[in-house]
This record gives structure tokens, C-alpha cells and sequence, in this order.
């Protein structure tokens, strides 16, 4: 099932991407989710004809690589091939906040209902997942606070204790 | 040339304490532990064991050697593991005290050594 | 000290209801031992030899009264009645159920503790000086700066799933009493030539089976874009620190392999694409932080205290003065420095009533505070002289009073195989024989200062690396060893020690280390130290006392 969060809701949507294997042939049409290095040798061509594109990036693979040509990427896809290897929070937080990259951020691969908060907060904002739109919801809003400022607009403690201590000098309405 | 003998333990998942399998289940208590003759058999049991995922965690088979007509685990680690903490002689299966707990308590390793501490320090 | 507010105390509310949910979800199948295991091991629960034993975070090492009574009722409601103080200044109850750690989280919560993230791969507890607030020649009240960065830290979304776990140590002080140097990260607070607070900071130290004393990447760090640095570092080591051998996968293979100066620049260009103003802490949150950790009321007294010098007549008040406090900055005040390190106790091993009776003391006598050092002891930070005999007639009564630290019987021990699932030898045992070997404490005090260190195996939780005399324990044909290392020091002149000789025999260890003493007692110059008298003759003499005349059986 493939989660998408959008103006704070999930919801249960249908992929119109189609994932290429390494040496798969390309489909003729349809938007399609090639690997890195296929995105490097076919990529250019699927823009250049006006395709929707998405890269699936590896743990290892730098995202780095893609800097030129994400104002184009309608996609990335970072990739958990075991829940418990944290690089592609990084990699997510570099696309939003490094790069500026507003397109689609999914996190495909071992994804456990467990990281919802983590993904959420690191501006994934798709999540292939065998978990319902509902529970992984109220997953990803298990914390009411959050310490420390990240992808998503969150404000931190910080903020809220100031935001608080505001309205309680702003002056009454009379 | 005998087969070696094996037992067959594991930790209980919600109470976290040391399990051997016995004759008609799980015991915390060594002296219950089955010894097993048969390989395959204890492989089997082994299976099984790993099987139990929601009762058991991280099941594994042990060597035991007879030393005077009882069972005792070769490695010191295990014999540890079977009795409780050496530095508190109260707490852990060794409390029950008893023929097998000594003997366990008082086990020497493989190699040869001048002489060692004891296995239980002695106040 | 600082005080949770309603925002803190729903994280760990919201942590707790997480964990009870994931608890229920392994009892019921739902999630497979596999992934259950490094969910459970971020709040503090590792299965061990016997049982399950639950790490309870003590931020910083600062406790209350309160806080320790809590931690007394954990050990007797839902363990054997004791806990035991780590090299990492937090608490560790070794017989809990897991089907009973929702609900000591719960009780937990109530007294503000948790065992959040004190084990998995993730920042863990930041530690920092016991004598923080203290002691005179501290910079800067080293607990702000863990109080931020314990923050920053907790649940941060990106440092969640690290190649391995993380661990920072703040220092204030000249003398060093955190191991800044053998950490991930240390720091080093201090103010530059034009009186900037800052930050030297220091990557890659570290123990286990590869130690490394840290490298300095920044000498200077100004004080205010400490969370974007840090965010800089945890960002380059989560994205390029090894993920293929658990082994190699700590940030200090990373920066040894990359080189320091590499690995700087690599930290640099992370935190210039950084938006720093959105990271680093804005100064009215400093400023109520650092207003919680300054709220101490201190009598006004004279700086000599007439009721503390008469009581000095008595000898075994005059051993403890001399041994175990330490002058405060506050005038007719003193730091007591609590050993847990009793003549054949196990080191760091606390019994319930002994925590109840130092919440007592501390309520009574200490304005409420106890901290716990890296040397798994404990401090009454702030005594009035005037009480410090009843203190110590208080300490004495719950057999805390020995007056031992930083002497020989004053040592580290891990819990070794007598309760952890990774240990090749036991350690407790050894530290006992050791301590009975010095038991005399006039020979202890004349030997002076000596930090033994004792691990159970290479993951060197016992900081062997670092001891003046480091003991590691091995698996030797089926029998417990132990490789003597000489030379180390977790202080300021942080050193790792060199390996001494072919492993001992169990029985032999302790009669080695008296060896040891009477090698050094033997060629010592004055002012000398046993580490100072190494360092100047080498390992020499101290090679030829232990194996001299020894043929290995």
C-alpha cells in the first residue's frame, strides 16, 4: 500500500509510478522509479520527453547526485533495506532542507510503523507500507512535542514555551 | 566414543529468566534440564524451540558432561548462566542449593590451572 | 536543578505509551524478535545472562532526593532490592520482567526519570562533571550545556537509527573528571582570549576493542552554534560511518580511516549548507535553562569551619576528610565524595536502603542533590563543612563511608559475565580480591592515588583502557585470564595503556597487582603518582615484579 501525507492528512493512494528493474526495458509511457545509476545513463532522455521521473536512491548513494537535476525529479525514493539503517533519514532531510526538493519523498523498502514519526518529521511524505493510512496517522502524531527543529514545521519546545509565554503577556482584548 | 550430551535452554520472553527444556516442558531449574543423547533430537527440540517465538527468546543448545554421575555444563559461562551471579550465592537458581548446584559451583574448566578461585566466593 | 515542565514530561509520557504498545505487540507476535530488539534496547532494556536488565538514565549524573527514593522503590518492587551505578553515570536494575517494564517506566515518569535511549543506536546519555556547580575552577556550569544537549538529542527524527551508538561527555573544569577525550564527541568548555565561552571539541575517542584517545576538529567552537555543529557531525557519521561490521562501525574507525583534518572538513561542509539560526538554540531558551541549574541556596559561612576541624581529632573522620572531600567554591562548604566501593563489595552496587539513606542525607544536610561520577561513586555536591561529620556518621551507619576514592581499592569494575551476556570473564570477583588485597587503609593512602579499571571482555565497559592498571578479562581454554595494561588515564593527560605481559590466571591477579605497588613504592620519586612513576621509568620494573620468577602453568 502506498501511503501519501498531504495538508496534514494520509491517505491510501494509488502508485502511478512503476518501478524499472536495473536492466528491465523502459515502459513506453507511464511515470516510472529507475535506480541511480540507470537514472544517470536513461534519465535525461525520459525528462527531455516529458515523462514523470522518480530515482530510487540506496542507503550509500549520495544525494548530492541528484542536486542539478531535482527541480525536474517529480520523485525520490529512499530506500530502507533494513529498517534499522538510518541513512536515508539524512538524505531526506538534505533533500528538504539542503536542496529545497518539494516533490515526493517516499520511503519504500523495510518500512515498520515504528519510524512513522521519524519519516514524518524528516519530510518523507510517502511510505510504501504494509500499515493501514490510519494507524500509521496515529503513529507518525504519537509525540505532542518535539525537542529540536526538523524538515517538517514542527515548531520545537523552544518555540512552543516562547509562543506560550507570549500570549500570556499579548494584552487582553478589551 | 560416546555422543556428547546437550541440553537445551533459552530465556522466557516475558520474565526474561533462564528456561531449560525438561522432560514434559520448560523449568527455571537446571536440575529439570533433559539431557539430550541424540543429536538429531536435539535439533529438533532445538527447532521447535525457535518456533516458540512468542514464549522463548534465543534458544540454544549447551555441552554437558557427566562429572560424577551429573550433568554438568563444559563451559564456564554456561555453568554461570545455570546457576546466578557467582558474587551472590542468594540470588538465582543457586539459592535452592543441592548436589548439582555444588557441583556446578565447583567445576573446573577445560584447561589445566594452578589452582583457581573458586566458583563461589566464600566470605 | 532542572526541572521538567509539562512539555517534558509528555515526551516521556508519549515514549512510555509507544513502548507499552510495542511490548504488547512482541507478546502478541505482531512484531518479530528482530525488529523488536532495537526498539526495545532505545529504552534501556538488554537481555542479559539471567534476566533482563533495564538501564535508567540519569541525565548528566544529576539526582535528587526524590529521584533516588524512586529509584530505591524500582529495586525493591521490581527487582532484587539494589541497583548499580555505570561508567556512564547512569543506574542499572539487573533482574527486571520485560512484561513489567511499561509499568516501571510509568512510576518512573513520576518522579521525571526514564530510560530513554541510554542503549541502541542513538545519542545515549550525555555525561559531564559530578562536581558541577561546585567546583571553583569550572568555566561554565558544564550541566547547561548536557541539559541542551540532552534536548537536542532526545528523539532526534534524522540520529535515530546510527551505525552504532553515540556518547558525548561535557568537561568544564582543568581537571577532567568525564573522559571528554575517550567519547564520541567531547567537550571541552572554556573561553577564548577575548572571554568567549566556547567549545573545543573533540571526535573519534572511544574504547572497545579498538581505542582511541579523540581528535580536536575545533579548537574554538563558540558556545552559541553548538546544536549545528553537533548536527553536523551526527549528519556526516549517520551518513558515512560503516554499516557493514559492528565492529568498525563507531565514529572513531570513521575519523581514524578518514583522518582528522578530513573528517573536519567533511563536519565544515555539512554545517555550511546548514540553516544555523534554525538549529542552534536561541538564547532566551539558554538563559531559562541555565536559570534552573543556578537556583541553589547557600548559607552564608565562614570559610573554616570549627565544628568540622574539632572533629577532625577523630581518625576515621580525619581518613574520610582527607580522602573523600574535596574544597567547593562556596566558602565553609565541601564536596563529599561517596564511595561505592566498600572492601569487598561489588563496585557500584547500591542497595535500596543505602539509597534511601542518601536521599535522607542529601535532603538533610546536601540542599537535596546527589550526583553520580563516571567512576561509578557518588557525590554530596554541596556540604556545608559544619555537617560534614554528621554526614559522614550518617554514611557510616549504611556502610558508605569507606575512604577510598581514587585510591587502589577505589576501582571500576564492569558487571562481567557474572550478569552480561557479552563478558568472556568475570570481573567483580577480581575487583573484590583486589580490594581485600588493600584492604589496610594506611597502606591504600600511602600507595596514593591509583585508578584500576576492569573489563569482562573487549567491549571495555569498564574503561580498562583508561585505568592506570586497565584488567581485561579473556576466555583462555575454557578459563578466565586477564591482561594487565599499564599507563592509561581518562583525565585531562588522556593516555591508552600499553599491555603489560601474557595474561594471568584468575587466582593470580590480585598478587600481581600487589606486586605492581610494591615495584612502584619501591622506586617512586616524591609528588609522584603510580602513572607518573610509569611514565617516567617505563614498563620495565613493573614487567620484571609480575614475571619475573612466573612460568605460566
Amino acid at each position: 500500500m502506498l501511503i501519501r501525507l498531504e495538508n496534514d492528512r494520509f491517505d491510501a493512494v494509488e502508485d502511478r509510478f512503476a518501478p524499472v528493474g536495473e536492466d528491465e526495458a523502459l515502459p513506453e509511457t507511464g511515470a516510472v522509479i529507475l535506480s541511480l545509476s540507470r537514472f544517470q545513463a536513461d534519465g535525461a532522455a525520459l525528462l527531455a520527453a516529458g515523462r514523470d521521473v522518480g530515482v530510487r536512491i540506496a542507503p550509500a548513494d549520495r544525494v548530492e547526485e541528484l542536486v542539478c537535476d531535482l527541480p525536474r525529479l517529480a520523485l525520490v525514493a529512499l530506500d530502507f533495506p533494513k529498517y534499522r539503517d538510518g541513512r536515508a533519514y539524512s538524505s531526506a532531510v538534505l533533500l528538504r532542507e539542503r536542496f529545497g526538493f518539494d516533490g515526493e519523498v517516499r520511503a519504500v523498502g523495510d518500512v515498520l510503523i515504528d519510524q512513522a514519526w521519524n519519516m514524518v518529521r524528516c519530510g518523507f511524505d510517502a511510505f510504501e507500507t504494509t500499515v493501514g493510512p490510519n494507524a500509521w496517522a496515529a503513529a507518525a502524531r504519537r509525540y505532542r512535542h518535539v525537542y529540536q527543529a526538523s524538515a517538517d514545521d514542527r515548531p520545537p519546545a523552544f518555540v512552543e514555551r516562547r509562543q506560550a509565554a507570549a500570549r500570556r503577556l499579548a494584552p487582553q482584548d478589551g | 566414543m560416546t555422543a556428547s550430551l546437550k541440553v537445551l535452554t533459552a530465556n522466557d520472553l516475558a520474565g526474561g529468566q533462564v528456561v531449560f527444556r525438561s522432560g514434559t516442558g520448560w523449568s527455571d531449574r537446571y536440575a529439570d534440564a533433559w539431557i539430550f543423547e541424540d543429536a538429531a533430537a536435539a535439533d529438533a527440540a532445538l527447532d521447535a524451540a525457535r518456533a516458540a517465538t512468542l514464549t522463548l527468546a534465543d534458544p540454544y543448545l549447551i555441552d554437558v558432561a557427566a562429572v560424577d554421575g551429573l550433568p554438568v555444563p563444559t563451559s564456564y559461562r554456561e555453568r554461570i548462566r545455570a546457576l546466578g551471579p557467582t558474587i551472590h550465592p542468594d540470588m538465582g537458581p543457586q539459592a535452592e542449593g543441592g548436589a548439582l548446584v555444588r557441583a556446578l559451583q565447583q567445576a573446573q574448566g577445560a584447561a589445566r590451572s594452578s589452582g583457581r578461585l573458586g566458583l563461589i566466593r566464600r566470605k | 536543578m532542572f526541572q521538567y515542565d509539562a512539555i517534558d514530561r509528555a515526551m516521556v509520557a508519549d515514549r512510555n505509551a509507544e513502548f507499552r504498545d510495542q511490548v504488547g505487540r512482541r507478546l502478541t507476535g505482531e512484531l518479530t524478535e528482530d525488529q523488536f530488539k532495537p526498539l526495545r534496547l532505545m529504552n534501556g532494556l538488554y537481555l542479559q545472562l539471567h534476566s533482563y536488565m533495564l538501564r535508567v538514565a540519569i541525565p548528566y549524573g544529576a539526582l535528587t532526593s526524590a529521584k533516588m527514593r524512586a529509584l530505591a522503590h524500582v529495586a525493591r518492587r521490581w527487582d532484587k532490592g539494589y541497583g548499580h551505578f555505570t561508567t556512564r553515570q547512569n543506574i542499572q536494575f539487573h533482574w527486571i520482567r520485560l512484561s513489567d517494564t511499561p509499568d516501571v517506566l510509568d512510576y518512573l515518569a513520576t518522579a521525571e526519570l526514564h530510560a530513554i535511549q541510554t542503549s541502541g543506536n542513538c545519542i545515549r546519555n550525555t555525561t559531564s562533571d559530578p562536581f558541577a556547580g561546585a567546583a571553583a575552577e569550572e568555566v561554565d556550569d558544564p550541566r547547561v550545556w548536557s541539559e541542551v544537549i540532552r534536548q537536542w538529542s532526545t528523539f532526534h527524527p534524522e540520529f535515530t537509527y546510527l551505525p552504532r551508538k553515540f556518547k558525548i561527555a561535557v568537561t568544564a573544569s582543568p581537571q577532567d573528571r568525564t573522559a571528554a577525550r575517550a567519547h564520541d564527541i567531547g567537550l571541552v568548555v572554556r573561553r577564548n582570549r577575548e572571554g568567549r565561552l566556547g567549545f573545543e571539541v573533540i571526535v573519534g575517542g572511544g574504547m572497545g576493542r579498538t581505542p582511541y584517545i579523540g581528535a580536536t576538529i575545533r579548537e574554538h567552537l563558540p558556545a552559541e552554534h553548538l546544536l549545528s555543529y553537533l548536527t553536523a557531525i551526527l549528519r556526516v557519521y549517520n551518513r558515512f560511518g560503516r554499516r557493514d561490521n559492528l565492529y568498525k562501525a563507531r565514529i572513531k574507525i570513521l575519523v581514524a580511516s578518514l583522518g582528522a583534518a578530513e573528517f573536519g572538513r567533511l563536519v565544515d561542509e555539512a554545517w555550511d549548507g546548514m540553516d544555523r539560526p534554525r538549529a542552534d538554540l536561541p538564547d532566551v531558551e539558554l538563559a531559562r535553562i541555565r536559570a534552573s541549574f543556578g537556583l541553589v541556596d547557600f548559607r552564608t559561612l565562614p570559610p573554616r569551619s570549627e565544628r568540622f576541624e574539632a572533629a577532625r581529632a577523630d581518625k576515621a573522620f580525619a581518613r574520610f576528610a582527607r580522602n573523600n572531600i574535596v574544597p567547593h567554591k562556596i566558602p565553609g562548604y565541601g564536596i563529599v565524595q561517596v564511595s561505592l566501593k566498600g572492601i569487598g563489595e561489588v563496585p557500584g552496587d547500591c542497595s535500596a536502603d543505602q539509597m534511601d539513606a542518601l536521599a535522607d542525607l542529601a535532603e538533610r544536610y546536601g540542599h537535596g542533590e546527589i550526583r553520580v561520577t563516571h567512576e561509578q561513586n557518588l557525590v554530596l555536591p554541596h556540604v556545608a563543612l559544619d555537617d560534614a561529620p554528621a554526614v559522614h556518621e550518617g554514611l557510616a551507619a549504611m556502610g558508605l563511608a569507606t575512604p577510598n576514592i581514587n585510591l587502589v581499592s577505589d576501582m571500576i569494575a564492569c558487571p562481567g559475565l557474572d550478569y552480561c551476556a557479552l563478558a568472556n570473564a568475570r570481573a567483580i570477583p577480581i575487583a573484590q580480591a583486589i580490594s581485600e588485597t588493600f584492604a589496610d587503609p594506611d597502606r591504600a593512602e600511602a600507595v596514593g592515588e591509583l585508578k584500576i579499571k576492569i573489563s569482562g571482555c573487549i567491549n571495555a565497559c569498564g574503561h580498562h583502557h583508561v585505568g592506570h592498571i586497565g584488567i581485561l578479562g579473556v576466555d583462555k581454554k575454557g578459563e578466565e585470564f586477564y591482561q594487565l595494561t599499564l599507563g592509561g588515564s581518562g583525565a585531562e593527560d588522556a593516555a591508552i595503556g600499553h599491555v603489560l605481559g601474557p595474561a594471568l590466571a584468575a587466582d593470580r591477579v590480585a598478587d600481581a597487582i600487589d606486586k605492581l605497588v610494591d615495584a612502584y613504592l619501591a622506586i617512586r620519586q616524591p609528588q609522584e603518582r603510580f602513572l607518573d612513576t610509569y611514565r617516567r621509568t617505563g614498563v620495565g620494573p613493573f614487567k620484571a615484579a609480575v614475571y619475573q620468577d612466573a612460568h605460566q602453568a
